[in-house]
């Protein structure tokens, strides 16, 4: 068995020593960004990339991914008992979670989250497993063509699956691939966009990009509002559920695993839109739809399960096409090349040893985040009582070290201030930000594969409607554009991202 | 980077969409700057792409929505923009520059010090003694992780 050789594999690199302390740094910073509202995994990945140089390159995606799916537990802690979301994937915990802790239930709250979590972890792991070999294969298949279109496919469903409007995120989408293009073309040699400064010539680095719009902007316009923290303070002794707490809350553990896995390996997917669906559905199937948001113990199992399968199986299209779901696993492409590895099809087979070690890694993760969040508690929740006023100067000193470690270059340390001031406009007018992170980094891709398909066909752009796969792929970006201009669906989206 | 003055903007102003308005003329005026920064180089053929070709279109199709947000925020809504706080913008500006101007001439001492502390202004509810003893502690810290343990090869003191 194939499948069986892979996973040995993937845990004979995950069980190295080095290996399993570098996912053990990630999924503990990754529970602590996850507990502090205002740090998400994405400043914080971008933080970390330049000083993963060093590392093997199977050890530093272990970190940065233990980081992603770490943040999902630590969020949940947060939510439950500030009803404060640690991250956006934990916002509809807040409102069961939350409603527990306050009747003094936070403890059985917590665990049933950690428990759901782990539980989606494990089922994502084995369905990452499962789907990469045939999705590579046929992946193998492709030529410029091809990737072409399902380059343009995923960042159209990236779009249409995120929230906010569809046009303006389009409009990102564009911004992000002309950023892209910023810097010496590979193939003639000119320099495009550079304004005579000599940083640029390899182009835009989007770490300090992805730093100032998502680490710093947020942190202004976090210091514009005045929020109230009130930590429910309460002990918690009594971690363990009671048995009807466990009969009520695994098929919604169950049924969140499923929405999770299949929303998560959707471009577009990731941590965010899953919990929404899945609570969604469970308040839909409830005999007494009314007990939610008082304390449904539904209501944090099923969430919880499916933004952290979702977490998980994001990570398919990476690794199999190369392809970045969200604007995380555009970092993640980031941290691939930085070793020198261009991500694609071809990684899964020269490289298995990294992409089943860092599947198999998913799992011992899991593992430790259960012991880090069930026991240790109380370490994350005294970590709460940090002020604000304490925290942001410091990651702001943290931003600036780590953009400036990237090349060493006082000029990234102002390009990310530069971004940080459009971050904060973008903020202002309502546009969402990850479209631009996930079309910079997929740019210089797309722009080569356009360029070489139309080498092949002579300047003929039917060629992409002449290939089956591509044609296919392209259908359905024109069924979800089409999809998005009907009133119909779009109410409905509407609807779907609002619950 | 085109400059706005938003505080002008206020919610019961004239009958416009500014988030709509301010987008698209951001983004006319990004499409603007492409057009200009690539004039001189290449276009080529759709067969053979020159330098040019990729940055023109894309811009052009920037242009295309710059255009569309802004007709729209002009035609339709009257939605406002949150107030603009000046604190909390000048004191990250603040802290950041002063980062990267200190960072290479200074030592990473002076420069994580200085930035801590005029992050720190940004905020209303920050106590001075405070953030002093944190700046100490954090720039120690940051010594510490980035340097000693991290192996960042810059300079701690300014001599």
């Amino acid at each position: 068995m194939e499948l069986f050789d892979n996973l040995l594999l993937g845990l004979s690199t995950a069980l190295q020593f080095n290996n399993l302390l570098y996912c053990l740094i990630g999924v503990v910073i990754g529970t602590a960004i996850g507990v502090l509202p205002g740090i998400g995994p994405i400043p914080t990945v971008a933080l970390l990339l330049p000083f993963t140089f060093g590392l093997p390159p199977e050890s530093a995606l272990i970190m940065l991914a233990g980081i992603f799916y770490g943040a999902q537990y630590g969020g949940s802690t947060t939510a439950i008992l500030v009803n404060v979301p640690g991250e956006t994937s934990s916002v509809v915990t807040c409102l069961d979670g939350h409603a527990m802790a306050r009747q003094g239930r936070a403890g059985p709250a917590l665990a049933i989250a950690a428990v759901s979590s782990f539980f989606a972890g494990t089922v994502a792991t084995i369905v990452i497993a499962l789907l990469s070999l045939p999705l590579a294969a046929l992946a193998l298949k492709f030529t410029a063509v091809e990737y072409f279109s399902l380059l343009v496919l995923g960042l159209l469903a990236a779009v249409v699956l995120a929230h906010g409007s569809v046009s303006k995120s389009l409009a990102m989408v564009f911004l992000g691939l002309l950023l892209g293009t910023i810097g010496i073309d590979v193939n003639s040699g000119a320099a495009r966009m550079t304004f005579g400064i000599p940083a640029l010539s390899d182009g835009l680095d989007f770490v300090p990009v992805a730093m100032g719009m998502f680490g710093l902007a947020e942190i202004i316009a976090n210091l514009e509002r005045n929020e109230v923290r009130q930590v429910v303070s309460q002990k918690l002794r009594d971690l363990v559920p009671t048995r009807a707490d466990l009969k009520a809350a695994f098929p919604a553990m169950l049924r969140g695993t499923a929405i999770g896995s299949a929303l998560g390996v959707l471009p577009g997917g990731g941590a965010a839109l899953p919990p929404f669906t899945a609570y969604a559905l469970e308040k839909k199937i409830a005999r007494d739809p009314q007990r939610f948001g008082k304390g449904a113990i539904e209501g944090v199992a099923g969430p919880e399960a499916a933004n952290n399968a979702g977490a998980q199986t994001s990570f398919i299209p990476l690794l199999t096409l190369g392809i970045p779901a969200n604007a995380l696993m555009a970092l993640m492409i980031g941290a691939l090349m930085m070793q020198g590895i261009q991500p694609g099809p071809q990684v899964m087979t020269e490289q298995p040893a990294l992409v089943w070690g860092v599947i198999a890694s998913m799992w011992t993760g899991n593992l430790m985040l259960l012991i880090i969040n069930l026991p240790l508690v109380g370490l994350w929740v005294s970590m709460l009582k940090i002020p604000y006023r304490l925290l942001f100067p410091a990651i702001v000193l943290f931003c600036c070290i780590g953009t400036y470690g990237i090349s060493n270059s006082a000029f990234n340390v102002w390009l990310m201030l530069g971004c940080a001031a459009v971050g904060y406009f973008f903020i202002k007018v309502g546009v969402e930000p990850a479209p631009l992170l996930l079309g910079l980094v997929l740019g210089p891709q797309l722009e080569e594969n356009f360029r070489r398909a139309m080498q092949l066909s002579d300047g003929d752009p039917s060629v992409f409607l002449t290939r089956p796969i591509s044609a296919v792929l392209l259908a359905v970006v024109a069924v979800l554009l089409l999809a998005m201009l009907s009133p119909a669906v779009l109410r409905k989206r509407t609807e779907a991202l609002a619950e | 980077m085109p400059h706005f003055d938003m505080s002008q903007l206020r919610p019961q102003g004239r009958r416009l969409d500014w988030p709509d308005l301010l987008f698209g003329v951001f983004l006319i005026a990004v499409s603007a700057g492409a057009f200009a920064a690539t004039s001189r180089l290449s276009g080529g053929s759709a067969a053979d792409m020159g330098p040019g070709y990729m940055p023109r279109a894309i811009a052009l199709i920037l242009l295309g929505f710059g255009l569309f947000f802004a007709g729209r925020g002009l035609m339709r809504g009257h939605t406002g923009i949150e107030r603009v706080q000046m604190r909390p913008m000048l004191g990250i500006a603040v802290a950041v520059g002063a980062f990267a101007l200190l960072i290479e001439d200074a030592g990473l001492v002076a420069a994580s010090f200085s930035a801590v502390l005029l992050a720190a202004a940004a905020s209303r509810e920050s106590r001075l003694f405070e953030v002093i003893l944190f700046g100490l502690c954090v720039t120690a810290g940051a010594v510490l992780l980035f340097v000693k343990a991290l192996a960042l090869p810059v300079p701690i003191w300014p001599w």
